[in-house]
């Protein structure tokens, strides 16, 4: 019996090792997907909230900024797992931990909820890079204070900051990879558990990496269309 | 049209427009002028309602400006405002510029206010840039889409903040004959500018501001000729070379 670690890169396809890592593709990709999608839409209203002319408003906006983005994900997401169902009282608490998947709903809920602190100091930055004479120009014709962010301030300011969200997006797929710790089978779960199954973890982890790297790629192809398409003439492109 | 009284305005502790009184008649045509930092800006943006002041009275057509039951969405629809820097959406091209808000404040169809405004844009000379992106457009062209946007509005009132500092030489006149055009058309106005030829044109009085006061007015270019306080005098100096 030799010494010398023998390779056997089968583990990333043969059966059932590649159907742990397709699934795991899977889920990672709802991960992201979803928390995204919640990522964004909370995001760009907390930062519009941020700027509004109420300070009541002003203050919840900056108390979410603060709380989600100065607590380590890890941390959060053990915090809404075990933590969270004891703040809805014994009764539903009960019911809450005997949802089936709680685990997957706890990380995309956790996802988003971090991934929008970032994603409204972006949006933040991105209105404050618009000159308080466009805001002007806007509601001097009339326009109200919602029809200005909507049809306006909002275009304009998520057109400047596509590079840094691009950033967040990679960065929620690559976060989804803790979810592991609370149980949910995403992508590095699944290859913890070839590992620990064939000890072949070296293997394993390769094609974790490689799994990451290709997604983040295609999300990078993907932005960078988006920005081609919505570019605002006139600005510089890449 | 608009009267201003006792009017004052902090920022903070700091006074930027100190017992404001003017009355601006239908039709009339008043340029302001003055240092920079003298309030001028500020003075128009108040009028509309953009920034609050905590001192006097404006009432525009009879409506007071800082009632809070005065709905200042729409009395901003009769207050037509150009910008120095013209403020063009930049996502949308010059005729979207001008339709959006006739869409969506006075929820007009769409075919409308594309008729309306190919009308706007055949008045300040550029129709064929009806589809073209500000970036494509001149400053020139770009400030003349920007006074097409305020009067869709069809408004009572059009104010000025500097529209022409931005602008190269070459381009100042193609958009002085607009506002020369407004102004001879009988729209009621209020240019911040510095082109003492447009003021000697068109103005039905002129207002020298400093440090937030108006300290001269007069109903006509030589009274600046002879102004009575030694601030105008040095200011008139360095523009009127």
């Amino acid at each position: 019996m030799g010494l010398a670690y023998e390779f056997d890169w089968g583990v990333l396809w043969r059966n059932p090792y590649g159907m742990y890592l397709l699934q795991g593709i899977w889920v990672t990709i709802k991960l992201g997907l979803i928390g995204w999608a919640i990522a964004l839409s909370l995001g760009v209203l907390i930062g519009t909230v941020r700027i509004s002319p109420w300070r009541w408003l002003r203050l919840i906006g900056t108390a979410y900024v603060e709380i989600f983005r100065n607590i380590p994900f890890m941390v959060q997401l053990f915090f809404w797992y075990y933590a969270g169902p004891m703040l809805f009282g014994e009764a539903l608490q009960y019911r809450i931990n005997s949802i089936i998947g709680l685990n997957y709903y706890v990380a995309i809920i956790a996802l988003g909820m971090y991934t929008a602190s970032r994603v409204a100091e972006h949006t933040r930055a991105g209105f404050s890079a618009i000159s308080r004479d466009h805001y002007y120009a806007a509601l001097s014709t009339g326009l109200t204070h919602p029809q200005m962010y909507r049809h306006v301030i909002i275009p304009y300011a998520l057109r400047i900051i596509i590079p840094p969200l691009t950033t967040e997006f990679l960065t929620i797929f690559k976060n989804s990879s803790i979810a592991m710790t609370i149980g949910v089978l995403e992508t590095t779960f699944m290859s913890y558990k070839i590992d620990s199954e064939t000890f072949h973890g070296l293997e394993s982890t390769t094609g974790a990496c490689l799994i990451y790297l290709a997604l983040g790629l295609v999300v990078v192809r993907l932005m960078g269309i988006l920005e081609s398409r919505l570019k605002i003439p006139g600005m510089i492109g890449r | 049209m608009i009267q201003i009284k006792d009017m004052s305005k902090w920022y903070g502790d700091f006074q930027v427009l100190k017992d404001i009184t003017e009355e601006i008649k239908q039709g009339q045509t008043v340029v302001v002028c003055g240092p920079s930092g003298s309030g001028k800006s500020t003075l128009l943006r108040c009028i509309n309602g953009l920034e609050p002041f905590q001192k006097g009275e404006i009432f525009v057509d009879g409506v007071s400006v800082s009632d809070p039951a005065t709905n200042l969405y729409k009395l901003r629809t009769e207050i037509g405002m150009v910008f120095q820097r013209f403020e063009l959406y930049p996502h949308m091209t010059a005729i979207q510029n001008i339709t959006l808000a006739p869409m969506k404040a006075r929820s007009k169809p769409r075919k409308e206010a594309e008729a309306k405004a190919m009308e706007l844009l055949q008045r300040v000379g550029i129709p064929d840039k009806a589809h073209e992106y500000p970036a494509n457009l001149s400053g020139g062209q770009q400030q003349r889409v920007a006074i097409a946007r305020s009067l869709v509005m069809e408004p009572k009132i059009m104010m000025f903040d500097e529209p022409t500092s931005a602008l190269d030489p070459e381009m100042i006149k193609e958009v002085l004959d607009v506002m020369i055009g407004l102004s001879k058309g009988g729209m009621t106005m209020i240019v911040v500018t510095h082109e003492m030829g447009f003021a000697r044109e068109v103005s039905d009085e002129i207002i020298f501001m400093d440090e937030g006061m108006i300290i001269e007015r007069g109903t006509d270019i030589s009274f600046f000729q002879k102004p009575k306080n030694p601030r105008t005098k040095e200011f008139l100096d360095k523009i009127l070379i």
